[in-house]
């Protein structure tokens, strides 16, 4: 049976620097077994949030208790924890076996043990192909895999991966995207800070939105989604080439907004495809003629253009 | 854990070839060059490079000259033109290091000679008129005894005709002698010499160089070696590292127990060759002076990691690292020997790791020195060593943060 005391509660957290306040009252609760992806734009105290949860830095208020005990004054507590830093943190002139083995015996494992935890990480992270290859000959996907293997060594109870997507093609994010549901599946809570916002619409249990060093939003993916959008349905547009500034009137006056620098245009209306078959003939109406629509459930992205949207307002 | 990283950086050198030179091939190549070098200036073998410029022109100048040139001592060479500017004009331009002005009969009263000197090469003056003492004493003694007779006589009392025969004759057989190769009283020498020890000439400058080489390349190696420091730190290893309930504290001590081997191995390659070319006792001393190697070690390693430690990139480290060690060895004596420093210089040296280290080899290799006269030494370098470790250690802790 699954323990599902917390691994991890974070409570009241507060962290400055100087006058800078980086972490506002935050908290937090872990369980095994679950992935919980800690989002937000840059600054919003993400990263400090981690390190204080690896023992890093202590806080100016409040509390953590990994395991019951505080990773900062109680460093052996640390031990239930693997991170996975956003850097290929190996060693290049050692073989993905070696890196393995190394970062095992750092992490206080040996003799049999250690054997048997490296087999079961290059099971788990699937990287059996390449177990003798140095480091520097491996894709970047690989690379990552072996990052995350490096981390899982000494069976953590608590993984927190930071950024475990950068530079990664989609197809090694969908094989590691596995390797992260395998191991929440083997009971590990899987603990992650990421910008990508559909990964953590496909991957997480539970999402957490920081802003400005407090958490605004946490909860499932899917109910909050549901929660801030109800009915609606997000609508869109894509474009062959750039809109001239003409063309941008257009699309702004439909009520379409531009998501990011892409050559997408978006909106949310409960109409739904009615909606979108009248916005395809305004547009073609006005010399404006879309590429492509498409009709889909709201995601993360609009949650979190949704929650700037409020926290800005406020 | 420690051994982990011990692994790590073993595995890190054994792999770069470039770095596997730089640590074993390249110090003893130094250290042959600077032993070649500094043995000869040491000792008797310093060839000074003399030119001539004979303007008395009389039978005798000319012997000098001859005996001069053929001197095996010297690197004589005659000035072309024969003249006095000439020989000013070499030593001036570094062409040679002394000149010799012959400026009448060598067998006259007053100073024939006259030697020019460039004041940047201080030795040369002594050294040219010892070898033109040593020229005129072995092949040109007949010169040398009627000089004296001519100084005698206006002493004590005018020679008679008879006397003056027969001290001529004397002369002349003297110089026959000479010509024929024959010993001279006149001759002999006034001095003899003794070595402090049995060793060969020159072995105490490269029980010197040894030394001064070994912990010179030691801090460049270990530095290299600590540079890891701070890679881990910029590809997150650290960060890795550092949420582990160990932190960085075996990792650290890994990496210096790392460093202590390279140095002694490093030790192992320079007086390996010290030995086999210039016979540097090394096997007759050989726990002394693995015990002085370890020490030389453990000071590199503590010094070079808290440096490192200090810096945050690996420019930063670079730029403090190569300041440091060249100010020390230029301190320490491991560029210039200690005893051509000002007091207030060697004196200043006592303040690094090079002089200490340099003093327990020497000491050991050349003086034979007896283990207990080491231990100041060793406790330098230790205790250097230790205080470097703990401050990486420390760093480690506050850059956690």
């Amino acid at each position: 049976m699954t323990d599902s005391r917390p691994i991890l509660n974070v409570w009241g957290a507060e962290l400055s620097y100087g006058r800078r306040k980086i972490l506002r009252g935050i908290d937090l609760t872990l369980r095994p077994g679950e992935i919980y992806a800690l989002l937000g734009p840059n600054g919003s105290g993400k990263t400090t949030l981690i390190h204080a949860i690896c023992g890093r830095m202590k806080l100016s208020k409040g509390d953590i208790a990994l395991e019951g005990q505080n990773p900062w004054s109680t460093p052996v507590c640390r031990a239930a924890l693997g991170l996975v830093p956003q850097d290929i943190a190996l060693y290049n002139h050692m073989t993905v076996a070696e890196n393995l083995q190394t970062f095992g015996r750092l992490a206080g494992v040996k003799g049999k043990a250690l054997r048997d935890a490296v087999a079961r990480a290059i099971h788990l992270c699937r990287i059996a192909d390449r177990e003798n290859e140095p480091i520097g000959r491996l894709s970047g996907g690989y690379r990552r895999r072996v990052n995350i293997a490096c981390a899982i060594l000494h069976s953590p109870r608590l993984l927190v991966l930071d950024e475990p997507m950068v530079g990664v093609d989609p197809d090694a994010r969908e094989a590691l995207d596995g390797v992260i549901r395998d191991l929440r599946d083997t009971g590990v809570c899987v603990l992650m800070i990421t910008h990508d916002l559909d990964q953590a619409g496909d991957l997480a249990d539970r999402v957490g939105f920081l802003r400005e060093g407090r958490k605004v939003m946490e909860g499932s993916p899917r109910h909050l989604i549901t929660q801030a959008f109800g009915e609606e349905l997000e609508i869109l547009v894509q474009l062959d080439e750039d809109p001239d500034s003409g063309d941008e009137i257009v699309l702004a006056g439909a009520g379409l907004e531009r998501r990011g620098k892409t050559n997408i245009w978006t909106t949310l209306d409960a109409g739904g495809y009615a909606t979108a078959g009248k916005l395809d003939a305004t547009l073609r109406k006005a010399g404006v003629t879309p590429r492509e629509i498409r009709v889909r459930q709201p995601s993360l992205h609009n949650l979190f253009t949704l929650v700037a949207d409020w926290q800005d307002a406020a | 854990m420690m051994f982990a990283m011990f692994r790590v950086m073993l595995l890190r050198l054994l792999r770069d070839r470039g770095a596997l030179a730089m640590t074993f091939l390249l110090p003893p190549l130094v250290f042959v060059i600077f032993a070649t070098v500094f043995a000869g200036s040491t000792g008797e073998n310093i060839k000074l490079k003399l030119v001539i410029a004979d303007q008395a022109r009389t039978p005798a100048s000319g012997r000098l000259v001859e005996a001069l040139l053929q001197d095996g001592r010297l690197r004589g060479l005659t000035a072309d033109p024969n003249t006095a500017k000439t020989v000013r004009r070499q030593v001036r331009a570094g062409k040679a290091d002394a000149g010799l002005i012959i400026l009448s009969d060598p067998a006259g009263s007053g100073t024939p000679f006259l030697i020019v000197t460039d004041t940047t090469r201080a030795m040369a003056a002594p050294m040219t008129q010892g070898r033109i003492q040593a020229a005129l004493s072995e092949r040109l003694p007949d010169i040398m005894l009627e000089k004296t007779l001519g100084m005698v006589e206006p002493v004590f009392a005018p020679l008679s005709a008879g006397q003056k025969n027969q001290a001529k004759a004397i002369v002349d057989m003297v110089h026959d002698d000479a010509k024929a190769g024959r010993a001279v009283p006149a001759a002999q020498d006034l001095f003899a010499t003794e070595a402090i020890s049995g060793a060969g000439k020159g072995r105490g400058a490269i029980a010197y160089y040894a030394g001064a080489v070994t912990i010179l390349f030691a801090l460049f190696s270990a530095v290299n070696a600590a540079m890891t420091l701070i890679e881990e730190r910029r590809a997150g290893v650290a960060d890795r590292i550092l949420a582990g309930a160990a932190g960085m504290v075996p990792a650290l001590n890994g990496k210096f127990l790392f460093i202590v081997l390279q140095t002694v191995l490093q030790a192992c390659a320079i007086f390996f060759v010290a030995q086999l070319i210039y016979d540097v006792q090394v096997r007759s001393h050989l726990l002394p002076w693995l015990a002085t190697s370890v020490c030389v070690g453990v000071c590199a390693g503590g010094m070079a990691l808290g440096v490192v430690a200090l810096t945050r990139t690996r420019d930063q480290a670079q730029l403090v690292s190569t300041f440091l060690i060249l100010l020390l060895a230029a301190v320490g004596g491991s560029m210039v020997p200690r005893f051509l420093m000002p007091p207030w210089l060697q004196t200043l040296g006592f303040f690094t790791p090079h002089a200490w280290a340099i003093d327990a080899y020497q000491a050991l290799l050349w003086r034979d020195a007896e283990w207990t006269s080491l231990y100041p030494a060793w406790g330098v370098l230790v205790g250097t060593g230790l205080a470097g470790l703990l401050l990486a250690h420390v760093m480690a802790r506050l850059v956690r943060r």
